[in-house]
Formats: structure tokens, C-alpha cells, sequence
């Protein structure tokens, strides 16, 4: 079943990466289940899907070509981001086997996988289920999905603290189930491309490994292959650097 | 920052003139390299390096002595002798615990030793010409770092040799890192009692002249 952004009430196929460090539009990190041909309910309720046979052929296929546009598929996928209904609504559970395929194992607990139609399976989660994803797709401190069932509509303003430069080597991904709401967003113009982000975040996490304050791991081919400069390192893990002189031309 | 890069061309710059080749005295941590710098460096310049210290990490910052001036055989060279910070893929303040040291002191040399081998890395990156690699010929050799950086210095084509160092000590056994290296060359001596020094200037000068 898609997602639907509760703010601006964008259609995400479900499985979608896009989705799991907020909205690309609007920066909503709410979103509830979104039922064939109803629009933006004001109650993001897990409850509203019953009548859920989704029309595969119109919502599906818009979804999808939103997801192609989107080219800023930057964001790692946890592997754990349907925002499932809870266990415990029988009347989401017939309907919606879609939602718990088994590509999301850290949220869908103990769903039985084999009464997934394969049928309906959309290419998004074909994606999302073969898909291994490595950490340093998930950007430092991006939402975990446990924070959008939630129906309060507070923190949907980004607190954007990702920080690129500035990472220290213990800013290794949250595992999901912490930081409540809390999306690692940035204006979508200045985010790098995704292999500059991966390559930024290899550095990051490689050279300089920070077990305790006081104790480091350090790799020594990182520190050799990098171009710029570790000068300072910070009690929290963050360091400075100083970039190349041709950096600044 | 740039202070670092003004010193850094004003150096440069500064000798463009005699291009003095810059060599760097790499190794493991508390291996003998400032005790080794000083002496190179009191021997010709008559001044110190930087101070000398049992405690694992005491250089955590590269030091570098300019227009060192040594002659050999009528000839003479002149180096430019940098002394980095000791390379290791571990820095655990807990270790300077045992040195009597409080821990916030601890904490902070860890932080900079750590700091000092990304320099030291840096260094070997783009900084020098030649490679004074210095072991403590009472330990094995046969490491990580030791591995990891000598291969790094071959893969620059750096002149290297390998200095087995501590030979006043009982333990010393130069030939483990004779055979740890077979491909370079390797010379024993006390940097600390200047045991053997003629012949690492001899080869100090072939080597870098």
C-alpha cells in the first residue's frame, strides 16, 4: 500500500527510499498509508485503510514515475521503513499484506512473509527487499521510521543536523528506535550527489575512529589517501580539517 | 589553517634555492626517532630538535629542522630533518595512565597523538623526500604499521633506510629486522649513546645527497 505525506500529501510507493529522511517536497516526516483514491485525511491513522485494495495501475504507476524523477535518491534505505500498521488492527491486516514484506524486518515483527502476493509487488519494494543497504547510506542521525506513526504533528520543521564536514568518527547511523522525529534534512539543492555523500561518509567513518574521548582507532591508509588535512580533533568526535589550497579556487 | 600554509610556503620558498631534500624520521611509537633527530641535529646544527621523553607519544606535532648540514668525505649534504609524531592504529589514553599522568592529561596527549599521526601521514603524503625509518631493534618488527608504511613508502619510490635502533640494549636483535625487510637496507645503532653514527651519516649522505 503507498505512503502518503500527511503534509503535502505526496504518494510514495511503498518500500520507497525517498521517504525515509522526510519528505522530498515538503519535508514532512509523517505519513500514513494511503488508501486508493482518498486525498490528505486530516487523521493520519493507521485505522483509515481498510478500504485499501489499492488500484495498482493508476497510483502505483504515478508513484513509481514520482519515485524515477526524484533523482536524489540519496538517502540510504534502513530496510525498515513502511511505517506499518500496528499488529494489533485486524482489519489493516488482510488487506495489507503488502506492507509487511519481509524487506522490512526491523519493524514488521513476525508477519508471515509467504502470504504476500508476489502480484503486487511494486518495483520500489522488489528494491527495498533485494537491496542490501550499507551504513553509510543512512545519514548521521536521519529519522528513524518508529517516529511516523505517530500522530502528533510536532518536529515536522527539520532540525538539519547533518553536517558534513564536521562528523566525527563515532557518528556511526543511529539504529532505528531512537531521536524520536528527527530528520536529517537540508535544503535539497545543496545535498551532494550520492557518491560524493558515500565517499564523504567513508572518510568520515574510516580515517579517524573514535571509541571514547581518549581513545581512537585510526586507519592509516585513510589518513594517507585523504587530500585535506585533520589538524584538530574535537572532544565530540569532530575534527578539522584543512582543505587543499586548489580546494579553494 | 593558514598560518600552517604560510609557514609551509615561506619554508618552501625559503630554500627553493638549495632544494634541500626534506627526510623524515617515520616509525613506531617511543622507537628512538627524536633522540635520533636531536642527535643528527646537534651533531651538525648544534641545537635540538624537540624533547625527548620514555612516554610513548611525546612528539605530537612534526618538527622540523632546516638546512641540516652534513658532510661527508669532503662532500656535503644538506637535509632538511623532520621528526613526525609516532605512527600506530591505536591510541588509548589508558596507556599514559601508567606513566603517572592524571587522566584529563591522558585524554588530551591521546587526542593529540592521534592528531600527530594524521600530520605524520600527511607528511608522508606530499612532504618529503626521503625516509628515515626508525625500529626499536628490542621489539618485533613485524607489525602492521611497520608493514603498512614501509609499503607506503615503496609505493612512493622514497629512498628509505631502516635504522635498528636501541642496540645498547640488551634485548636488541638487529637481524629480526634485517629480516623483516630484506629489500632495504638496514643499520644498527644507539641514537641515544651516538653508537654507529659515521655509518648512518655515511649512508644518510649516498642515499639522500
Amino acid at each position: 500500500m503507498p505512503h502518503q505525506c500527511t503534509s503535502c500529501g505526496q504518494v510514495f510507493d511503498d518500500g520507497s527510499k525517498e521517504m525515509l529522511s522526510g519528505c522530498p517536497d515538503c519535508g514532512g516526516n509523517k505519513f500514513q498509508f494511503h488508501p486508493s483514491s482518498e486525498d490528505v485525511p486530516e487523521e493520519p491513522e493507521p485505522s483509515a485503510e481498510p478500504p485499501d485494495p489499492p488500484t495498482p495501475d493508476s497510483s502505483v504507476a504515478r508513484t513509481v514515475g514520482n519515485a524515477a524523477a526524484t533523482v536524489r535518491d540519496l538517502v540510504g534505505s534502513s530496510g525498515s521503513q513502511s511505517a506499518g500498521a500496528p499488529d494489533d488492527d485486524p482489519s489493516s491486516r488482510d488487506p495489507a499484506p503488502a506492507d509487511s514484506t519481509p524487506s522490512e524486518p526491523a519493524t514488521a515483527p513476525d508477519r508471515t512473509p509467504a502470504d504476500t502476493p508476489v502480484s503486487r509487488e511494486d518495483a520500489a519494494q522488489a528494491d527495498a527487499r533485494s537491496e542490501v543497504v550499507s551504513p553509510d547510506e543512512i545519514p548521521a542521525g536521519s529519522d528513524p521510521p518508529t517516529g511516523t506513526e505517530t500522530p502528533a504533528p510536532d518536529d515536522t520543521s527539520a532540525t538539519g543536523n547533518a553536517e558534513p564536514d564536521t562528523a566525527g568518527g563515532s557518528a556511526t547511523p543511529e539504529p532505528a528506535g531512537d531521536a524520536g522525529a528527527r530528520v536529517a534534512e537540508e535544503p535539497s539543492e545543496d545535498r551532494p550527489d550520492l557518491s560524493e555523500l558515500r565517499e564523504e561518509l567513508n572518510d568520515q567513518f574510516e580515517s579517524i575512529k573514535v571509541l571514547s574521548p581518549g581513545q581512537y582507532e585510526l586507519n592509516l591508509m585513510e589518513l594517507y589517501d585523504r587530500e585535506e588535512y585533520i589538524i584538530a580533533l574535537q572532544e565530540d568526535g569532530r575534527y578539522t580539517i584543512q582543505v587543499p589550497e586548489n580546494w579553494h579556487d | 589553517m593558514g598560518l600552517i600554509t604560510d609557514i609551509r610556503d615561506s619554508i618552501s620558498s625559503l630554500f627553493s634555492a638549495q632544494d634541500p631534500k626534506r627526510i623524515g624520521i617515520y616509525g613506531p611509537p617511543n622507537a628512538g626517532k627524536t633522540t635520533l633527530a636531536n642527535r643528527i641535529a646537534r651533531d651538525w646544527t648544534g641545537d635540538a630538535i624537540g624533547p625527548e621523553s620514555h612516554i610513548p607519544h611525546e612528539t605530537r606535532r612534526a618538527r622540523r629542522k632546516e638546512n641540516v648540514e652534513i658532510e661527508r668525505n669532503g662532500k656535503s649534504v644538506t637535509i632538511d630533518v623532520v621528526d613526525t609524531p609516532g605512527v600506530t592504529t591505536k591510541v588509548d589514553y589508558t596507556e599514559f595512565l601508567e606513566h603517572d599522568m592524571e587522566k584529563d592529561d591522558a585524554v588530551r596527549r591521546s587526542r593529540e597523538a592521534t592528531e600527530g599521526v594524521a600530520e605524520a601521514m600527511h607528511w608522508l603524503r606530499e612532504d618529503v623526500d626521503g625516509v628515515l625509518y626508525v625500529l626499536d631493534s628490542t621489539e618485533d618488527p613485524f607489525t602492521q604499521v611497520n608493514t603498512m608504511l614501509v609499503g607506503i613508502i615503496e609505493s612512493q619510490d622514497l629512498p628509505v633506510l631502516i635504522l635498528a635502533n636501541k642496540t645498547d640494549l640488551e634485548d636488541s636483535n638487529v637481524r629480526r629486522i634485517e629480516n623483516a625487510f630484506p629489500q632495504h637496507e638496514t643499520l644498527p645503532l644507539s641514537a641515544l649513546e651516538g653508537d654507529n653514527m659515521d655509518e648512518v651519516y655515511d649512508k644518510i649522505a649516498e642515499y639522500f645527497g
